[in-house]
């Protein structure tokens, strides 16, 4: 059996907690509910799971979920060997059986036929069946689906389909009110506190310009981003033009206006 | 100069094969009998026209003196030839200054009466806008119409249009131009999307240099005089920062009953200082922005609006040292205010009234009339103040923005008024002005092939309420051909116009399904019976296809189709109906809105269902309501209808007309000058990834349908009754080629 020890985390992720989320997540983990993390892209889901799966001490398997994912790139398939064809399983079939937390990020890229092979996994039965090997592996008591989900960013097409939505408990996420940002931008980039509040207040500006341009404003993790060119000696309006407004945008009406902003800002 | 001068300078301007014809030009101008005045004119002129532009220029301007002179009279021929000289130096070509007679002789052919004004004028419009410029500038005042008048003073530079033209010098500079990247430097800064508009040319000229706000609308200058159009872009930016700060701060309006001009203004000024500070908190970069623009210097005679600039830039700019008693007074009164609460707005009506008192001590004369905000990015000081309701000399401010406010309002989205703007938590402030029933939403340039640019913001584009119908009637006709209705969605329903999709496990294909072929080695390894299925296409399987329908209403469409007794509209409106009821079975997004014209201050935009709105009954009632009147002007609706399929998000966007002429208005009589104007929309649509198609019922539709829309995306329908039944198919058969 494979082991897992690649997939623990050994040091504590940096979290900041901006609400109850902790405790929420730990209770739901009583249970083994599965947990959706509901929120803008860039505001700290992901660190969020790596941060529990290390509190919980449990290991963690992320999938990044893409458009031409197929059930069996989670469940896993046959391949081909030398002596023959071997099963191998998929990243999913690993949590379930030795107990991890199966972390599915943007879940709603997938295709709907795809999320389907959790259903069995995120109600009480706690089963997956490997209809290819005849098999049905029964969930270890220790394995948990987390999944991810960014109600803006996706088009009204891609949607979790009714019945998957259900069978999760939602924590909602959103950017940390300033002084919190200011912390993690100087904890993650090793930024001083003026530099910090500075990239704060530009991100504010920018996510004022959410659904008035941008789909989505400058995330925490662009000012970090921003914050760790600052550490590297470049200055201030030109590392928020490469982290930030070149990325966030073409348009460049928007850009202009974004550097405005920043300047005013800075 | 006399006769003597005037040949030894034409000996050297004019080389030798020259000469003659020179001799000749001005001879003919001599014993022509317009008077010396022209004569000697000429005769001095020419040889300067001809050293600046060459000896041909010269000879072709007696031609148009000749003219100019018999049309316009003595008087204007004098103008022409000063105004000829002026042109000769601006010219870079001798091609140029040809063109400008071209010109001349153009108005005087046309316009007779207002050639002085264009010659008296026309150098300081050439200065600015340039020789192609100032064509354009020269076709727009002819087109005005036939109301000399109007002409005249847009000539003379005193109407509206003509200060507008000229203020637009640079696209860059404009504040059309800038706009688009000041709206989103504004909701950035403050979270505030509010309408903005520019100050109408024909405002008071105190407006016209300052910004203001009121009525849940912004107005900015066109442009700020004195300054470069390198710095308006900042100023603009500076004045926004500025306004911005005091709808987040100002939060209640200064009552101002009582006060003199003098103490509004100065409480105005503490009140600005106040709100900038409390910005700089929160965006302490501001501070470079603004500061630059004060330039307020401790000297000059202490007269109250230099001191009142100093004093502004003392309680913004904590280096700025002034020697003055009454402007340090003031930065302490304010400094020892605001230790104690910045947040309050009494504050500014506390100082300001100290101050105003100190300024009346000191004798000094405060002219209210000629005062002008200091400095320049500052609004006008009165969006802060409540002078009560029946003010006289209010109105105007108010009604300013109110007016700009309904047309961006309108403009926003499909036609539901954005919730969030400057009206939204403003207690003091006036409610932003509903959009009443026919109000313009929304202004377009229009393309003038003659001088091959456009002519802003040319066409006035409204949405009058469609008088209702009842319905009964359109439901009886559905009803009739059911079984075309039917056929119909079925059409639609086959076609597939979306992006392409990948196809897997097929048992043909054009590529390996590369899952699929590794599962059938499997199986065949394993002994099982491998899979056939193992290849992948790429193919369109859905509908994915967003159309907006117009529908034309000219007065033409009132006429019977032959033969028969509908009229065009009543064909088409069936048509329309059947194609609509086809969509909304399918789910399919679209929109219908009919269009007519009167002048292009009147473009009719009568909006029958939106994209985001139902086809209901009152939908049916209103395409049941639809009247013809007037005429045809297409390229404004066109424009119009394509920033509604803009936002839509479906993979193929389609605008449809069905027209049943040639467009033309009343008030064009150049028949190519609409066809060219709709083509250009056509084009500039096509470039925004929309595609128009248009039904012509037209027998005569050649000569112009093709020019505008280009052979494949027309047809041409000669048996108008056929629409109904055919109108999908055409449809698609466009959509599909």
């Amino acid at each position: 059996m494979t082991n897992l020890d690649a997939y623990r985390i050994a040091k504590e992720p940096f979290y900041r907690s901006v609400g109850g989320e902790v405790g929420l997540f730990e209770a739901a983990y009583r249970s083994r509910m599965p947990v959706m993390l509901k929120g803008p892209t860039g505001c700290g889901k992901t660190r969020f799971v790596e941060h529990m799966a290390w509190r919980l001490g449990r290991p963690l398997i992320t999938v990044s979920c893409h458009e031409d994912m197929t059930a069996s790139d989670l469940v896993g398939r046959y391949l081909l060997d030398a002596e023959g064809t071997v099963w191998h399983d998929g990243p999913l079939t690993l949590a379930v059986r030795q107990g991890a937390i199966c972390y599915l990020d943007e879940i709603v890229e997938a295709r709907q036929d795809t999320t389907v092979v959790i259903h069995s996994l995120t109600d009480d039965r706690r089963i997956l069946p490997l209809e290819k090997k005849n098999e049905v592996v029964k969930a270890h008591p220790d394995f948990q689906v987390v999944i991810s989900y960014n109600p803006g960013y996706q088009s009204v097409l891609k949607d979790l389909k009714e019945s998957t939505k259900q069978r999760f408990a939602a924590i909602p996420f959103d950017y940390p009110e300033a002084a919190g940002e200011a912390e993690i931008v100087m904890r993650e980039a090793g930024a001083d506190k003026s530099t910090a509040e500075a990239l704060v207040r530009i991100g504010a500006r920018s996510r004022n310009l959410k659904g008035r341009g941008l789909d989505e404003g400058a995330s925490t993790r662009m000012l970090v981003n921003a914050a760790l060119l600052v550490a590297a000696g470049v200055p201030i309006m030109e590392a928020c033009q490469v982290a930030l407004v070149i990325p966030i945008t073409d348009d460049d009406d928007l850009r202009d206006a974004l550097t405005g902003a920043i300047a005013a800002c800075v | 100069m006399t006769m003597t001068e005037g040949r030894t300078g034409a000996a050297r301007s004019f080389p030798a094969e020259w000469q003659g014809r020179w001799s000749a030009a001005h001879a003919r101008i001599d014993q022509a009998g317009y008077g010396d005045l022209v004569a000697g004119a000429y005769r001095s002129a020419g040889p300067i026209v001809a050293a600046r532009a060459g000896p041909a220029e010269a000879i072709r301007l007696g031609e148009s003196v000749s003219f100019v002179a018999i049309r316009s009279g003595r008087r204007a021929a004098c103008l022409l030839i000063d105004a000829a000289l002026h042109a000769a130096e601006a010219a870079r070509h001798p091609s140029e200054l040809t063109s400008w007679l071209e010109l001349v002789d153009d108005i005087a052919r046309r316009a007779p009466k207002i050639l002085s004004a264009f010659l008296q004028n026309g150098s300081q419009v050439l200065d600015r806008l340039g020789f192609a410029g100032l064509a354009v500038f020269a076709r727009m005042g002819l087109d005005l119409g036939r109301d000399d008048a109007h002409r005249l003073a847009f000539f003379a530079l005193q109407s509206p249009e003509a200060r507008q033209l000229l203020e637009r010098q640079h696209p860059s500079a404009s504040l059309p131009g800038l706009l688009p990247g000041l709206k989103p430097y504004l909701r950035a800064l403050w979270a505030i999307s509010p309408p903005i508009v520019e100050t109408p040319g024909d405002a008071p000229e105190a407006m016209r240099r300052r910004a203001g706000f009121g009525g849940g609308g912004v107005r900015l200058p066109p442009s700020y005089a004195g300054f470069p159009a390198s710095d308006q872009k900042q100023l603009h930016r500076a004045t926004l920062a500025h306004i911005g700060a005091h709808h987040r701060f100002t939060r209640k309006k200064f009552p101002a009953t009582g006060l003199k001009p003098l103490q509004l203004a100065l409480v105005s000024l503490i009140e600005d200082a106040r709100v900038e500070r409390l910005a700089l908190c929160e965006m302490p970069g501001l501070f470079a922005l603004w500061r630059g623009f004060h330039v307020a210097r401790p000297e000059g005679a202490p007269v109250a609006i230099t001191l009142m600039a100093r004093l502004a830039r003392a309680l913004l700019d904590p280096s700025y040292e002034d020697p003055h008693g009454w402007v340090s007074k003031g930065r302490a009164l304010f400094e020892e205010a605001a230790a104690v609460d910045i947040g309050s707005q009494q504050l500014s009506r506390h100082v300001g009234g100290l101050l105003g008192n100190d300024i009346g001590q000191m004798r000094l004369q405060f002219d209210a009339k000629s005062y002008v905000v200091q400095p320049a990015y500052r609004d006008d000081g009165m969006g802060v103040w409540d002078f009560g309701d029946d003010n006289p000399e209010v109105p105007y401010e108010m009604q300013a923005p109110a007016e700009g406010a309904r047309l961006e309002q309108r403009e926003s989205d499909d036609g539901h008024p954005e919730p969030d703007t400057l009206s939204d938590d403003s207690s003091g402030r006036a409610a932003m002005v509903e959009a009443s029933e026919d109000v313009a939403v929304a202004r377009y340039p229009e393309f003038d092939y003659v001088t091959g640019r456009e002519r802003p913001d040319w066409c006035t584009v409204h949405e009058p309420a469609v008088p209702m119908a009842s319905p009964a009637a359109l439901h009886r006709a559905i009803e009739q051909r059911a079984d075309l209705a039917s056929r119909l969605t079925a059409i639609i329903k086959s076609s597939k116009v979306s992006r392409q999709q990948r196809v897997r496990r097929q048992a043909e294909g054009e590529c390996l399904d590369m899952d699929a072929a590794i599962e059938a080695v499997i199986a065949r390894r394993s002994g099982q019976v491998p899979e056939d299925r193992i290849y992948g296409r790429y193919e369109r399987r859905h509908r994915d296809l967003a159309i907006l329908v117009l529908i034309d209403t000219s007065a033409s469409t009132g006429e019977r189709v032959s033969g028969r007794s509908e009229t065009v509209l009543e064909t088409e409106r069936l048509a329309v109906a059947m194609l609509a009821k086809a969509m909304t079975e399918l789910g399919d997004p679209f929109a219908l809105a009919a269009f007519s014209s009167n002048t292009r201050d009147h473009i009719g935009y009568q909006r029958i269902k939106d994209f985001a709105g139902r086809y209901d009954i009152a939908a049916e009632g209103r395409l049941a309501g639809l009247q013809s009147h007037h005429s045809t002007r297409l390229g404004a609706v066109i424009r119009h209808a394509g920033k509604d399929l803009k936002r839509q998000l479906s993979y193929r966007r389609l605008l449809l007309i069905i027209t049943d002429g040639e467009p033309h208005d009343i008030d064009v009589d150049d028949r190519r000058y609409l066809v060219e104007d709709a083509r250009a929309a056509v084009h500039q649509l096509r470039n925004d990834g929309i595609d128009v198609f248009s039904i012509i019922l037209d027998s005569n539709a050649e000569s112009y349908a093709i020019r505008i829309f280009r052979r494949q995306n027309c047809v041409q329908l000669k048996s108008i009754e056929t629409l109904p039944e055919k109108l999908p198919g055409l449809l698609l058969r466009l959509a599909l080629q």
